[in-house]
């Protein structure tokens, strides 16, 4: 079995490394067969790895506990799917799982852009083989998954806060994201090795970053959810260095998909779209080093380990590579437009660019700023909420104002009292709601009033183009206003699916905002009997229960709640303890919500500790708004879907804008 | 450069990350990380949790003795390796409410915790 997965990975590295090498030779020499030789060396790279993936998932299944990596990450009473789910449990798994997705991306990548022309294909082949090529081989000459031993008893287990549902699913999109990020960074190198500096590469990899950065945006969105409801702190993100990993990429991405439409429609921001490309892919790999290698110390880090080393070097040198590469190109990539005034719907997507870009850099200065001072000052020194919190107000509230602002401008142009016209209802709705807001109470946070004025404003926005547009289609077609506002949305994808992704992130804004400064957090300690009141509720400690589950046992504490006098039901906020070792057991902390969808408001409760004499330590937090959120979380998938969802037309556009006569190459 | 790294850097307003071993003297706040020495005693939610910490590559020579009150993680025991802001009072180090982390071990191979 495990000689099996060697084997796959040695035929897997043999394959890249052709692919690699003779695919850049053959694109540097324009040998067409040569070219198709790589190209089908990628593919069989791709199954070469599910073979070795299929491997890997039999024994992660069976238990064979004669595999290392089976034994370290999984044991005989886990659940078979949480079994199965130890694939991404640990660092050779998770590298395998790269190389798997980025050879399964590469071949989908080549399948589906069948008409690319040849001396395009010629260069992402090689670029893409060389990415997986690195994790290839780290997986074989550094982090075999296939390391066998003398099978022990049992394995080690995982992690119980990981035996989460949220965490089955959560590193696989955010890997998905991640990796997902090379396809369109492939392309771009390509297109400059090719000379091609137009805009066919952001053409055909819209989709592929639109995918990607979905993936990444839910990825972090579940993430968010399990830390919410497994770590047991009442909050949802931390700012720790292994967040934030996934964050800037996805940020990044943010910016590209606003700077292409620039590009897309001006010609403009070429160069700087290129740089985003090449940041975003370096942002990923920078992130899988920072959840893999313990570079920078995190909650999530792993011991120290060796790859950490390689990945810096790999990193560096395609950073180097990469800007080398665009340096050389510039005088072809340049170009002559320039931005003809600062009031215009491109400029607002500059400000939204500089702001994210900006942003992300403040985040990245953060993560490696222990590394920095302890190079310079002899002493790591961290930072921490406080610093990102400012900068998340000091760049998010105006790129929040922006999303308002920018849909309603127009391009090229756009004169002071059109403007006026424009912006009176949003404006207007904004105003009222502030003054509704302050008169509320909500004054006591400024930035969340700010947050808020400002979601009312983008919304009124959103709101006013959909009404706009349905009202122009019904006029035009005569058809009733349901059928126009369908007509309309699915004639403008792109545009009206930004829209409900613009209104997600308003959801968003208001969530965080109402859960952090409008909560509330009572804590005390209880013994049977005793009540406890935390804004409109009343919790009162009724009784201990333990309950025995399939491999761990769980303590819970029984209260009844009531709201505003009405009862409202029980929760049973505990411990599991899990038997590990007889000695010392292993616990999670399960916390009870209870969830007012109409208000969006959870009543959050942790019982910290359970105390021999029979009392119990609760924490109670109330979080307005905190539901806000998830449901924007669903919004911003339902309008991602909307913008990715194939459209023929625009096809069809597209063939003849970028067509020329492609070559056919499915030889 | 050097303007946007004092800026950032006197925005940041960052805490030194220390050994407990280094920690002598040193009363202002700060973020160690060690491992933790047992016996632990007391109760975090009244007079506080009390334990050692030593030096995550060193000996019981360089422990030093904390209090902490506030909510702790259940990765949390003797042995285990975790980061702990607050400041050195006497010779005892007091911890600050609600910043108690574990560091998860590479047994576990905790890919998000």
């Amino acid at each position: 079995m495990a000689e099996l997965g060697r084997a796959a990975l040695l035929v897997a590295l043999g394959a890249l490394a052709f692919s690699s090498l003779v695919g850049g030779f053959a694109a540097w020499s324009g040998r067409r067969r040569l070219v198709l030789a790589a190209r089908n060396a990628l593919v069989a790279a791709f199954g070469a790895s599910l073979v070795a993936s299929a491997v890997l998932v039999v024994a992660l299944a069976s238990r064979d506990f004669s595999f290392e990596y089976v034994a370290k990450t999984s044991s005989r009473d886990l659940p078979l799917l949480y079994a199965v789910s130890s694939f991404w449990g640990g660092q050779e798994g998770s590298l395998l799982l790269w190389l798997l997705l980025l050879t399964g991306f590469s071949t989908a990548a080549v399948a589906l852009n069948r008409r690319l022309r040849i001396e395009l294909l010629a260069w992402v082949v090689p670029v893409l083989a060389t990415i997986a090529l690195f994790f290839a081989a780290l997986l074989v000459f550094l982090e075999s998954p296939f390391q066998l031993q003398a099978a022990p008893a049992d394995g080690a287990g995982l992690n119980p806060s990981l035996q989460n549902p949220y965490m089955l699913i959560h590193p696989v999109l955010l890997y998905l994201g991640f990796v997902g990020m090379s396809v369109p960074f492939a392309f771009a190198v390509a297109g400059l090795l090719a000379r091609r500096t137009d805009e066919w590469w952001v053409v055909a990899t819209r989709r592929w970053m639109l995918a990607a950065w979905l993936f990444l945006g839910v990825g972090q969105l579940l993430g968010a959810r399990w830390a919410y409801l497994e770590i047991g702190w009442g909050g949802y993100y931390g700012w720790d260095p292994v967040e934030n990993a996934a964050l800037m990429p996805w940020l990044i991405a943010t910016a590209y998909l606003h700077s292409i439409m620039v590009q897309e429609k001006k010609g403009m921001l070429r160069v700087w779209n290129v740089l985003l490309v090449i940041l975003a892919f370096e942002l990923s790999i920078f992130g899988t080093l920072l959840t893999r290698s313990g570079l920078i110390e995190s909650v999530h880090a792993f011991a120290r380990s060796p790859i950490g080393a390689w990945f810096v070097a790999f990193l560096t040198l395609t950073t180097i590579a990469s800007l080398a590469l665009v340096f050389a190109r510039l005088p072809i990539l340049r170009t002559q437009t320039k931005l003809e005034s600062p009031v215009s719907r491109e400029a607002t997507f500059l400000y939204n660019n500089l702001l994210l870009v900006a942003f992300c850099l403040t985040i990245l200065w953060g993560v490696i700023y222990p590394l920095i001072s302890e190079a310079v000052l002899g002493e790591p020194i961290t930072v921490s909420q406080p610093y990102y919190n400012f900068f998340l107000r000091a760049f998010g509230l105006p790129l929040l104002l922006l999303m308002g602002i920018g849909p309603l401008i127009a391009w090229r142009r756009a004169s002071l009292r059109s403007l006026g016209r424009t912006f009176i209802w949003p404006f207007g709705g904004a105003l009222a709601s502030g003054v509704i807001l302050v008169a509320a109470g909500a004054g006591s946070s400024p930035a969340g009033l700010i947050a808020y004025t400002f979601s009312a404003f983008v919304m009124g926005a959103i709101l006013l183009e959909f009404i706009r547009g349905t009202r122009a289609r019904a006029a035009l077609s005569g058809r009733p206003a349901a059928a126009s506002l369908l007509s309309l949305i699915s004639l403008n994808r792109r545009r009206y699916g930004g829209y409900v992704v613009h209104s997600a992130v308003v959801l968003l804004a208001v969530g965080v905002a109402g859960s952090s400064a409008y909560q509330t957090v009572r804590e005390a300690r209880l013994l049977p009997g005793d009540t406890l009141a935390a804004a409109d509720y009343r919790l009162r400690f009724e009784r201990l229960a333990d309950r025995q589950a399939a491999n761990h046992k769980r303590r819970r504490a029984i209260l009844s709640v009531e709201r505003q006098g009405q009862a409202a039901g029980t929760l049973e906020p505990g411990k599991n303890v899990y038997p590990v070792s007889e000695r010392q057991p292993l616990f999670s902390t399960e916390v009870a919500v209870r969830t007012n969808w109409l208000r969006g408001e959870d009543l959050y409760v942790v019982a910290d500790q359970i105390n021999p004499d029979g009392s119990v330590d609760l924490t109670v937090y109330v979080k307005p708004l905190v539901n806000l959120i998830w449901i924007g979380g669903f919004v911003f998938i339902l309008g991602s879907l909307i913008a990715l969802w194939p459209d023929a037309r625009e096809q069809r556009r597209l063939a003849l804008r970028y067509g020329e006569a492609p070559v056919a190459i499915t030889a | 450069m050097l303007a946007v790294f004092l800026l950032y850097t006197s925005i940041a307003g960052g805490t030194p990350q220390l050994r407990p071993s280094q920690l002598a003297g040193r009363t202002a706040e700060v973020t160690i990380v060690g491992k933790v020495v047992g016996p632990v005693s007391g109760d975090a939610r009244r007079a506080g949790l009390r334990f050692r910490l030593q030096d995550v590559e060193g000996d019981a020579k360089s422990a030093i003795r904390v209090v902490y009150k506030g909510s702790v993680p259940d990765m949390f025991r003797a042995g285990r390796d975790i980061s702990l802001k607050g400041r050195l009072q006497g010779a005892v180090f007091v911890g600050a409410p609600g910043t108690l982390v574990t560091k998860c071990p590479s047994k576990y191979s905790a890919k998000k915790s």
